[in-house]
């Protein structure tokens, strides 16, 4: 019962703050917004019982990435700036996108099983510590680690670009 | 989710939310006082015994100053910034054990608000939500000084939280649980301040620049940008950021109390008094660095720490982890 509220509230939080992302005209409170979103994700997340993506999800997303969101938005006060593209292109390439998107989860939903007719899937009976940093930390360093090295070599080789390209002298 | 567990929950939230609230006035009563005397000056003591009540008088004019917009303002982020770090706040202290067990009618009640099992995650992720009261305040008030220094202090906290997390990290190391009543328990032998003192370091010098409190209080410095972020507030508005400040102190002496003093243990005493007595200490420290260290220019905050304090707690994190894995072999 209390899990229908808590995930109707973030549910309908997130889809709110998401239609404000894209509809407000002031950029700042574009980013705010967006916020609100990866807030109400992150609600989701422990609902999930997925307390540590959820506090990653703050942590990393709202708390840091965010703020460096606002922080370019104003200083660089963007309301007077030429758009990269022209209204018209826009508008065709969010259709294509938005239209890719609806196929995508159209097709998860449809190959998932459920649904009209279809027997409702079994409820999945969690392993014990399901979602714990220590259940994570285990698959990322055993199951997962080739990805997670490669993830890791793949930022290391960002930051130091960033850095080779901040260094550079514009002549 | 039983009746008991509401009740004791509820209750613990009314305690924490009534002991901040009564010892912010007490801390800046402290604060006047000490600052005071370390400046050879007397401190408040007209109002009340000492002074005691001088900031409760002063938390009264606050109540009836007018509450000013100003022109051209977003109206709306400028209502809603200043309680958004009093939010974070009170949400970091609600992982922060303040005592063992207690047992009230057969219920055994642990004396922490809740233990997740990503207490210091949720501490960390929180007091870095606290950033977006100051920097949205500095913007919403359309002002060129709250401006600067919304974005000096954003730019301030992002650097300090890295190496903040790290020297949080060589403690998880240590007890590998980022449950902090886990982290106190394993403190019953020993504190880890001994083991962790650089650590430690590091982290109170990056708790005190969250703080925007001197000598990182580039935020708000008077003598560069009128009162910095919160220039354009007034009345209630500008209570809230001050209540934040001082109840963000807490949270920082909670963590470091918790994470390298031992929390609650102690010998002879309640662990909730030692707790207190702890709390106490931290605050006095904090405030004893205000009143002996100028402020930091801007570049040399910046460089101390990217430069300074981030090798430093990655070499200590390097460190740690070389000697526990060295330890585990042998």
């Amino acid at each position: 019962m209390i899990e229908a509220i808590l995930f109707s509230v973030f549910s309908l939080g997130a889809v709110g703050f998401a239609l404000n992302v894209v509809f407000r005209r002031n950029p700042v409170h574009c980013a705010l917004h967006l916020v609100g979103v990866l807030l109400s994700l992150s609600g989701l997340f422990v609902l999930l019982n997925a307390q540590f993506i959820a506090a990653i999800q703050i942590l990393v997303y709202a708390g840091a990435i965010m703020v460096l969101f606002l922080f370019v938005v104003m200083l660089l006060n963007v309301r007077g700036e030429t758009p990269l593209l022209t209204p018209g292109a826009a508008k065709g390439f969010g259709f294509l996108f938005a239209l890719l998107g609806f196929v995508e989860l159209l097709w998860i939903v449809l190959g998932s099983g459920g649904g009209e007719g279809g027997a409702s899937k079994p409820v999945v009976v969690l392993p014990p510590g399901f979602g714990s940093p220590v259940e994570i930390g285990k698959m990322l360093y055993s199951t997962w680690l080739f990805p997670f090295e490669v993830t890791s070599i793949l930022l290391l080789i960002a930051v130091i670009g960033a850095v080779v390209l901040a260094k550079r002298k514009f002549v | 989710m039983d009746l008991a567990f509401l009740i004791s929950s509820a209750a613990k939230v009314l305690i924490v939310l009534g002991f901040v609230l009564l010892g912010v006035p007490l801390i800046v009563w402290m604060e006047r006082k000490v600052i005071g005397h370390m400046q050879d000056r007397i401190g408040p003591q007209r109002v009340g015994p000492f002074g005691l009540l001088q900031t409760i008088a002063d938390g009264i004019k606050l109540f009836m100053k007018e509450d000013l917009v100003p022109a051209g303002a977003d109206k709306v982020v400028f209502i809603i910034a200043p309680a958004l770090p009093v939010i974070t706040a009170f949400l970091a202290l609600s992982v922060i054990p303040f005592g063992d067990t207690v047992t009230v009618l057969g219920h055994t009640i642990p004396l922490q608000i809740t233990d997740v099992n990503i207490a210091v995650l949720w501490i960390l992720g929180t007091t870095s939500m606290g950033v977006y009261g100051i920097v949205l305040g500095g913007w919403a008030s359309n002002s060129k000084y709250p401006l600067l220094g919304g974005l000096r202090s954003s730019a301030q906290m992002i650097s300090y939280e890295l190496a903040q997390g790290i020297s949080l990290v060589s403690v998880i190391l240590m007890t590998g649980t980022l449950s902090l009543a886990s982290i106190v328990k394993q403190q019953e032998h020993g504190w880890f301040i001994l083991p962790q003192f650089f650590g430690f370091v590091i982290y109170m010098i990056c708790g005190v620049a969250e703080t925007n409190r001197a000598p990182f209080d580039l935020a708000e410095a008077e003598t560069e940008l009128v009162a910095g972020f919160h220039t354009e507030f007034s009345s209630m508005k500008f209570a809230l950021y001050f209540l934040a400040e001082y109840a963000n102190m807490m949270v920082v002496s909670g963590i470091a109390i918790s994470v390298w003093f031992g929390g609650w243990h102690g010998p002879f005493l309640p662990p909730v008094v030692w707790f207190l007595i702890k709390l106490s200490l931290f605050l006095f420290f904090i405030v004893w660095l205000r009143a002996t260290y100028p402020r930091l220019r801007y570049d040399q905050l910046m460089a101390f720490g990217w430069k300074v304090l981030l090798p430093l707690s990655l070499l200590n994190l390097a460190v740690t982890a070389v000697v526990l894995t060295l330890a585990a072999n042998r």
